[in-house]
């Protein structure tokens, strides 16, 4: 079987769960003060856990291009403002997939678990510091702000990011290794 | 936003919202519109100049009046973001302090200051957003997915001469779009499935574990079954003798015409000159200029 | 070789074990020996885990033996080099409708497999509506492809693998998902191509589906339990039944009446012959009834 036909393939449907979870508003969160929590990244992890970082870069890329689309044709809050701008929407979340995937290559001989763990909250916070960092560097908030959003949101969305990667992967993995069809 | 309280998401799962009024804009090639649009984001983060960007403004609305799109439609998603704009313009102003450093004062009151730069950065904002929001509303009013699908790659294909992944990168987003219907499908699925258990997916704001703990048996297993769906379309493709983008021929031929080397050439007109004027500074140039004569 | 004589698929002595050489092997297929010529409709049955769809991935080399060895028109599968002709020699429909489709628009979809041969763009086009025409969707050619009903998108599918010009198409439980009516419709256009001179073999639950084949090979364990035209196959019902395996309902009907009535006959496979049958006991002639 072709490696690359599966990398593709990987990348394509979890850029899909990106922008289907962003369209449907299923991956928001309401969170405080009106502000919401996304999960729209974490196909990027788990895309990046499964298939390397490539397939991380793209998945990261399309997340990043439809919240740019999104943010300027069906914006429903103030961050899809900053969104409009590529270097704010796409250019972070190109390196969510290669962190957690270093992250997760690194840590994976000690333990599966709580590799796939700390990758789902390396890529999460990856997200929350550059997005946040671009914001203040583009002097779009004020630095005093950054720190309390980042806290405030970036922690949750790590949590939430690790649990579902860790869920995900671990089961995907037990699939494909007890169905008789793992190298289909 | 609360979530539907209907299981029907396949209607709300599209990218973009294609109006079809048989425009010349509609019928352009879609690399034209790629290309434009591409120059549209450039020059709106890279240009400073009011001049530049009203010019632009000025574009998209031509745009938008070629391709026969209601005004109220463009704006529709303009009009909600009104009080975050207002209110985001507002924090460019008075919030971020690096505008008031060797900035000159317009007004001043209390700890309120104002500055010709936080003043301009305010209004940059609202420009910058409501160029964009429009460009790209007149893009997707007038372009369908598989428009865009076509456009992006034969946009992409001369890159793979300088051997990028165009080929494979492209049909990353044929496969992305291709699996929208199938996602809102199993989730609906999912969705039903939970509700027939006692899952309440109904209106009304949750906390966040509430809404955590409701997402969660859904999520995972939209993953899973994702996954398990990738795997048949790999047996499929490769079935069907995929092996990679070499040596591969096209159905589908884009065929460019004058009006498309028209627009992109007007394009690349209008961004260098809204580049330029941002280079020399021409709103300076024109404010001092209105101030000495009037 | 003679070329002539070289059967269309030939499989001798092929095992294959998932996670081979692992601790978590599993067997599936144990010592297959088997043939099927050009022009053949072959049923495979079997209950699931019998190892089906693992023999039929072997035909179109996406599985690789770990014993033993497939010829497809005398090319062995294990050999690389020859991937492509195997692949367009051997067209494959899968059972989930959806997940078989590559792009968003019919006619792209059926572009697909002759874009990734490289024919070259008129005969491509050719090809296509070719193929479109063949499974009837001719008219849906620019519809968006995830908006056909099941049994359009397994059509669909079909075309698909007909626009690499296959000998053989294989169809692994490709109606397990479909209504009444788009099976039916499945059914006709896979028996119009068997009657232009396309070799079929259809992995099924479907009985009635099985019925209409010319031989019938029935899987147990990874191996060949039975094997014979339907109508010698559907009168074992007592070794099918330990098979796990189910008769049509006309020859379960037939079955009974003989027991009960003098000289009906017991080995009727369809509907059309049980009525025939029935009309024939009431003394009117053969298809009249109805």
């Amino acid at each position: 079987m072709s490696r690359t036909t599966r990398k593709i393939v990987i990348a394509g449907v979890m850029g899909a769960i990106s922008i289907f979870l962003g369209a449907s508003h299923l991956g928001f969160i309401p969170w405080l003060a009106g502000a919401a929590l996304t999960i729209m990244h974490v196909p990027v992890i788990i895309g990046a856990v499964l298939e390397g970082p490539w397939v991380g870069l793209a998945i990261g890329f399309i997340f990043g291009a439809f919240s740019l689309l999104q943010g300027a044709i069906a914006p429903t809050g103030p961050a899809d403002v900053w969104f409009t701008n590529p270097l704010v929407s796409i250019l972070p979340r190109l390196l969510i997939g290669p962190v957690a995937w270093l992250v997760y290559k690194a840590l994976k001989r000690a333990n599966e678990i709580v590799a796939l763990a700390v990758a789902g909250v390396a890529g999460s916070l990856t997200n929350t510091i550059l997005v946040l960092g671009a914001l203040g560097l583009f002097r779009f908030l004020p630095w005093a702000l950054i720190g309390t959003i980042a806290v405030t949101n970036g922690l949750p969305e790590a949590v939430v990011a690790a649990i579902i990667t860790v869920a995900v992967v671990a089961a995907w993995k037990r699939i494909e290794t007890g169905r008789k069809g793992s190298t289909v | 936003m609360p979530m539907a309280s209907e299981f029907e998401l396949l209607g709300r799962v599209t990218i973009g919202q294609y109006l079809p009024t048989g425009s010349l804009v509609h019928s352009l090639d879609p690399r034209a519109k790629l290309l434009v649009v591409l120059l549209l984001i450039i020059v709106v983060i890279v240009s400073n100049s009011l001049i530049g960007l009203s010019l632009l403004l000025l574009a998209v609305l031509a745009g938008l009046a070629v391709a026969r799109i209601p005004l109220r439609f463009a704006l529709a998603g303009l009009r909600p973001m009104l009080p975050f704009l207002i209110l985001l313009a507002l924090l460019q102003v008075f919030a971020i302090p690096q505008y008031s450093i060797g900035a000159t004062v317009i007004w001043h009151r209390g700890i309120l200051t104002i500055t010709d730069r936080s003043l301009l950065a305010g209004i940059l904002l609202i420009a910058r957003f409501s160029i964009m929001a429009l460009g790209l509303s007149l893009f997707s009013f007038s372009t369908t997915t598989t428009e865009l699908t076509h456009g992006i790659e034969h946009l992409v294909r001369p890159l793979q001469t300088l051997r990028l992944p165009a080929h494979e990168f492209a049909l990353v987003v044929n496969i992305a779009i291709r699996f929208l219907p199938i996602l809102a499908e199993e989730t609906e699925r999912l969705m039903k499935a939970q509700a027939s258990r006692g899952a309440d997916f109904g209106r009304g704001r949750r906390n966040f574990v509430q809404r955590t703990r409701l997402l969660l048996p859904l999520l995972v297993p939209l993953f899973l079954v994702s996954l398990r769906r990738a795997d048949q379309l790999i047996e499929a493709m490769e079935a069907r003798c995929y092996l990679g983008g070499k040596g591969r021929t096209h159905l589908i031929r884009l065929q460019e015409r004058l009006p498309d080397y028209v627009v992109v050439a007007g394009a690349l007109g209008l961004a260098t000159g809204a580049i330029y004027l941002s280079r020399v500074n021409a709103d300076r140039l024109l404010w001092s200029w209105l101030s000495s004569h009037l | 070789m003679d070329g002539a004589e070289e059967p269309l698929i030939r499989i001798e002595g092929l095992h294959y074990t998932y996670q081979a050489g692992t601790h978590r092997a599993v067997p599936a297929l144990c010592g297959i020996d088997l043939t099927i010529h050009a022009g053949e409709y072959v049923a495979l049955l079997g209950a699931n885990g019998s190892g089906k769809s693992t023999l039929l991935r072997h035909l179109n080399a996406l599985l690789l033996p770990t014993a033993g060895n497939v010829w497809i028109a005398g090319w062995n599968t294990r050999d690389a080099t020859h991937l492509r002709n195997v692949r367009t020699t051997v067209g494959m429909v899968f059972q989930v409708p959806d997940s078989q489709i590559v792009a968003t628009v019919v006619e792209e979809d059926v572009a697909f497999g002759p874009e990734n041969l490289g024919i070259p763009e008129d005969e491509l086009r050719q090809r296509v509506d070719w193929a479109l025409s063949t499974v009837r969707l001719s008219e849906l050619q620019h519809r968006a492809s995830h908006l056909l009903s099941a049994g359009q998108k397994q059509r669909l599918a079909i075309a698909g693998a007909l626009a690499m010009h296959p000998r053989c198409l294989l169809l692994d439980e490709a109606t397990a998902m479909l209504d009444p009516v788009g099976r039916r419709q499945l059914l006709e256009t896979v028996g119009h191509l068997h009657q232009d001179g396309m070799t079929v073999v259809a992995a099924t639950h479907n009985m009635a589906e099985a019925a209409l084949t010319q031989r019938i090979i029935v899987l147990s364990e990874g191996q060949l339990a039975l094997q014979g035209e339907p109508r010698a196959i559907f009168s074992q019902i007592e070794t099918l039944r330990a098979l796990h395996l189910d008769v049509p309902h006309p020859t379960l009907l037939a079955r009974e009446l003989s027991a009960r009535v003098d000289g009906f006959p017991a080995d009727l496979l369809t509907i059309g012959e049980l009525a025939d049958a029935v009309a024939t006991y009431l003394g009117e002639p053969a298809g009249a009834a109805i």
